[in-house]
């Protein structure tokens, strides 16, 4: 019975899509027309090079594209559901959460993976599609499969937590759009969105090195592209499991402070 | 103690920052915050028996909300102790739950994005209710609230009328012993609040929930409620029944009788008053704060008096609580 409920929590947002075909077709224009601008655009960089950055055309081509196609692994489906933290606070339905017998923390995680599963199967068909045009490089080997897919799930993972950090913070501040417009900026620049973290300066890296953004995007398709050759990989992938460990424990004492906090409705 | 409400001394303070006016105010505000303790609610005791129907009155910001939601385990009490259904609810919430349904006024607790069966569908796997036993009670509850005319459309596109029923479904999916109302009927015309007051009494009279009500729709409490507690500024004004309610705060009603004698002398009985007398007409009123009710009154009168006519004027319970407000408010 515990499996088939979170079954149902995790299929609200994919059904919630299926019931709206114009959001659906929305999305799919989206990765279409970003996917060919920023073919285009690293295309047209390297017209006059081969290798910059470590990074040879096809590689940052692959890289461009594939970042894009991950930016949909996590979208924000649930505003569309009126399923956000921030909505819930808005409306006082937040009590609803803590009037189940499912506690919210595990509400939460199971409405994300629903998400992350959704979002991913649009990543997999894009990628598919791309892969099928010759727009991205497949990985070198089925070592490099392996170890970017499991540096992907990690990095997601990472990522999962710092969006949760970001919805929880509407239990103090009752709102959380500007610490999302902060975190969607500095999660696309320094995850390597907007342009792999190799084109940066050398102390933008360093400092990179020591947020855990980098470790959502720039880390998997690094691996996958071969800027990270797999002789270094374990050592990445140890940082990106310790984000995780590390963002798990702060979230779950958030999570707990949280409760005490719930006071948006009127007395 | 199956199904029972049990408060005892419950207090509840928060603890706010008092924003200064003015630019300069909020300046100061923030170098040197002043912090103030609001008690929302103050020493309250009261008891709902299982099968029972309560309401819980009070003007806006009363404390109702906040007693509300200590009893469904959402806040902590800063003092006193509250069982629900034998379980202390803000210690073991996820238990609490299990015995409890909640419907928050319009705040919906349905999935914007899905139709509401689908809804039902989640409620039901996440309370681990049986598949039989989940649709025996929802064609129960589609007999009372007609809800499969409307079940398959997404909540975005319901009516409010249509979204509170589906809520008020939602919320005793799962068999509760104790339900928690507030304000459930608010803006819904005067068709679908019937059909609801017909479902919480069916759910009252038949199935035997425990029901503690907010509203301030006098009709609802009329119909529905035998006992009502009375709280204003966070204090508790009066727990009793509504004879009681309109004995204390009701004294407007007047028994005008025509006596088939013009001649009888009348005079006042015991908590009644003569007001006036014209010929035959004869006007009585309250007298006192023993007063008897409207009902008692009559019987009085014409055991009394040899009648030919009466007619009542009687303050409704609007009225009534407008009385009560007032009353404690200016107590407090």
């Amino acid at each position: 019975m515990a499996a088939l409920s979170a079954w149902r929590v995790a299929r609200v947002t994919p059904l919630g899509e299926l019931n709206a075909p114009p959001r659906m077709t929305g999305v799919a224009l989206r990765l279409l027309v970003q996917v060919v601008l920023v073919a285009s655009l690293w295309h047209g960089l390297y017209s006059h090079t081969g290798t910059t950055a470590g990074l040879g055309e096809s590689q940052a081509v692959t890289y461009a594209v594939l970042a894009v196609l991950a930016s949909r692994l996590r979208e924000l489906d649930q505003f569309a559901g009126r399923d956000t933290v921030i909505q819930h606070m808005h409306f006082g339905t937040i009590v609803y959460w803590y009037l189940r017998p499912l506690p919210p923390q595990r509400y939460y995680a199971l409405r994300a993976l629903g998400e992350q599963v959704y979002g991913f199967a649009w990543a997999l068909g894009g990628y598919l599609i791309c892969l099928a045009a010759g727009v991205v490089e497949p990985p070198g080997s089925a070592a490099v499969t392996g170890v970017f897919l499991l540096s992907l799930l990690l990095g997601q993972w990472v990522l999962h937590y710092i969006m949760l950090a970001t919805d929880q913070w509407c239990f103090w501040a009752l709102r959380n759009n500007s610490a999302i417009l902060i975190i969607i900026f500095a999660q696309n620049l320094l995850s390597g969105v907007y342009a792999p973290l190799w084109f940066f300066p050398d102390w933008f890296v360093t400092m990179s090195s020591f947020l855990p953004f980098q470790a959502t995007l720039n880390v998997p398709l690094s691996i996958y592209i071969g800027r990270i050759p797999l002789s270094d990989a374990a050592g990445q992938l140890a940082v990106q499991a310790g984000w995780v460990v590390v963002l798990a424990l702060f979230t779950r004492f958030l999570w707990r402070r949280a409760a005490l906090r719930v006071v948006s409705q009127g007395g | 103690m199956s199904g029972s409400i049990e408060v005892h001394g419950l207090s509840r303070v928060f603890h706010t920052t008092v924003r200064r006016p003015g630019v300069a105010g909020a300046l100061r505000s923030l170098v040197n915050p002043e912090r103030v303790a609001k008690h929302a609610v103050s020493d309250i005791t009261f008891d709902v028996a299982p099968g029972e129907l309560l309401a819980l009155l009070g003007p806006n910001g009363a404390g109702k909300s906040t007693t509300i939601k200590v009893l469904t385990g959402i806040l902590t009490p800063t003092s006193g102790e509250v069982r629900v259904a034998g379980v202390v609810p803000y210690q073991e919430r996820e238990r609490n739950a299990r015995n409890i349904g909640a419907v928050f006024g319009q705040r919906t607790q349905l999935w914007w994005d899905l139709p509401a069966r689908e809804s039902f569908a989640i409620l039901r796997d996440i309370y681990e209710v049986p598949k039989a036993e989940h649709a025996a009670r929802l064609k129960e509850f589609d007999e009372l609230l007609d809800l499969s005319s409307f079940w398959d459309t997404r909540v975005r596109h319901l009516s409010l009328g249509q979204r509170v029923r589906s809520d008020l479904a939602a919320a005793l999916l799962h068999d509760p012993q104790v339900v928690f109302l507030d304000e459930p009927t608010i803006g819904m015309d005067v068709v679908v609040k019937e059909q609801v007051r017909e479902f919480l009494r069916h759910q009252v009279e038949q199935r035997g929930r425990t029901v503690l009500l907010t509203t301030h729709d006098m009709t609802e409490v009329e119909r529905l409620a035998e006992r009502v507690v009375l709280i204003n500024h966070g204090r508790l004004v009066l727990d009793g029944s509504l004879d009681e309610i309109r004995r204390r705060f009701g004294s407007t009603w007047q028994v005008r009788a025509t006596l088939a004698d013009a001649h009888t002398d009348a005079v006042a009985l015991p908590g009644i008053a003569l007001l006036r007398r014209d010929g035959p007409q004869v006007v009585f009123g309250p007298d006192g704060p023993e007063a008897p009710t409207v009902n008692s009154a009559l019987k009085a009168i014409i055991e009394r008096y040899e009648v030919t006519g009466v007619a009542i004027d009687e303050a409704d319970l609007e009225d009534v609580m407008r009385n009560a407000y007032a009353q404690a408010g200016a107590a407090a």
